[in-house]
């Protein structure tokens, strides 16, 4: 299948900060969780996907094509959700879907209804007055109810309360099953992550760490607790090593196969939680990995 | 819960394996009736909180095997699994779960005298314990 984005050897520098360079590919019916430190870069990322920010090196595919020849109304079949909504302040819920519905022809007025009585969002009162929460909520109604074929959301429920945030979740699910959708979010809810992503691509200062299957992280990183002390080769993948027993490894296949050649026996295995994992990979720990 | 499906990360078994003998467990043993709808790939993977990748793969092995079969529009549901084919699966998962412990303890270097003592161990630990019930 042919990807619906694809970014290859992308660059951009903005002052002192080097964004890139960046591989990437989405695939229809997929959903990629963004993952980075603070000033990792993922909004700007968002922000090419969109052409707002022009890359200066490397390119960017959406639907196959590259940006000077996108087909007319591209911007009809990918949507954008920022951080923060910039010139709303004056206008209430109402307003906002009538000026933005407009722009969609597939705008889904019964999605949006539906979005605006199950988290209770208040249509008539002015943006400005609309709580940090609240507006979330309001900017995912306006934004999901596009019904367009990909949706890029920028950390969507940073702000939004517990119950809020798990019916989100269902929402999503419910929006991907719609027909070919693909989701890109940029995200530090390990919850989203886990529930949600299919691939996670993991941004450090700038740089792509790397695009991983969920369960490339999940079930390969490992630690051992090992029967005898280690002698002082490395073991395959080795992350981290506690003592001389204890060990972490990206790697866990390998590691184990290495173990039986050598005859070292472990007393007890254990998979990593994701929030260790990415940490790792954000640490110093973090190696180089190429996608796929 | 969608499905009463519990993995291992820690099992050398890969995963999209694990979801499909479950399954097919559930299947054989009458849990799941030939009909009943399964869930959607996307909700299991929320479920299951493993991709849509895996999850499709699991479905399509299934599909392949004729334990489900998927309507277009309508969903994926359990298909008619004959009786001979059921005693079929039960038996070679029961095979591969003794082999699978072989395996593990034969990787440990046990010897195959020293695996069957621990079978037979087992064996009357069980017997024992059903006879207390």
């Amino acid at each position: 299948m042919q990807p619906w984005l694809e970014m290859k050897g992308l660059k951009k520098k903005i002052d002192d900060f080097q964004l890139g360079p960046i591989d990437l590919t989405v695939q229809p019916g997929t959903i990629t969780a963004l993952v980075g430190n603070n000033g990792a870069g993922k909004s700007t990322l968002l922000k090419t996907m969109m052409n707002l920010v022009k890359p200066e090196e490397g390119v960017i595919h959406l639907f196959g094509k590259e940006f000077d020849q996108y087909e007319d109304h591209w911007n009809q079949r990918i949507a954008y959700q920022p951080q923060s909504l910039i010139g709303c302040n004056a206008f209430n819920g109402k307003e906002l879907m009538t000026f933005i519905s407009k722009w969609y022809p597939k705008w889904d007025q019964n999605l949006f209804m539906h979005l605006v009585d199950l988290f209770d969002i208040p249509i008539m009162k002015r943006y400005v007055k609309l709580s940090p929460g609240v507006r979330q909520k309001l900017n995912l109604a306006l934004s999901l109810s596009r019904d367009t074929e990909v949706m890029v959301l920028d950390e969507p429920t940073a702000q939004m309360d517990i119950p809020a945030k798990q019916m989100l979740m269902d929402v999503l699910v419910e929006w991907m099953e719609r027909e070919d959708k693909a989701l890109i979010i940029a995200t530090h809810q390990v919850e989203d992550i886990r529930k949600l992503a299919d691939y996670v691509v993991i941004m450090k200062n700038g740089k792509m760490i790397g695009q991983f299957l969920k369960e490339e992280l999940t079930t390969q990183y490992k630690r051992y607790w090992m029967e005898q002390p280690l002698s002082f080769e490395s073991v395959p993948g080795e992350i981290t090593r506690k003592g001389d027993r204890l060990i972490t490894t990206s790697r866990s296949n390998e590691a184990e196969r290495y173990f039986l050649q050598e005859k070292l026996a472990w007393i007890e295995s254990e998979s990593m939680e994701l929030e260790e994992i990415i940490t790792v990979l954000l640490g110093d720990h973090g190696e180089r990995k190429r996608p796929f | 819960m969608e499905l009463p499906i519990r993995l291992s990360k820690e099992s050398r078994v890969p995963i999209y394996h694990q979801i499909e003998a479950q399954i097919k467990t559930l299947i054989t043993s009458g849990h799941l009736a030939a009909g009943s709808s399964l869930p959607s790939i996307r909700a299991l993977s929320k479920d299951l909180e493993i991709s849509v990748i895996t999850i499709r793969r699991a479905y399509q092995d299934l599909e392949y095997q004729g334990f489900i079969k998927t309507v277009q529009g309508k969903g994926t549901f359990v298909a008619e699994v004959a009786e001979s084919m059921k005693e079929k699966i039960k038996v070679s998962v029961v095979y591969e779960a003794i082999a699978n412990g072989v395996e593990t303890a034969l990787q440990h270097e046990y010897s195959f005298e020293e695996i069957e003592g621990i079978f037979q161990q087992i064996l009357s630990m069980k017997k024992n314990k059903k006879k207390e019930e």
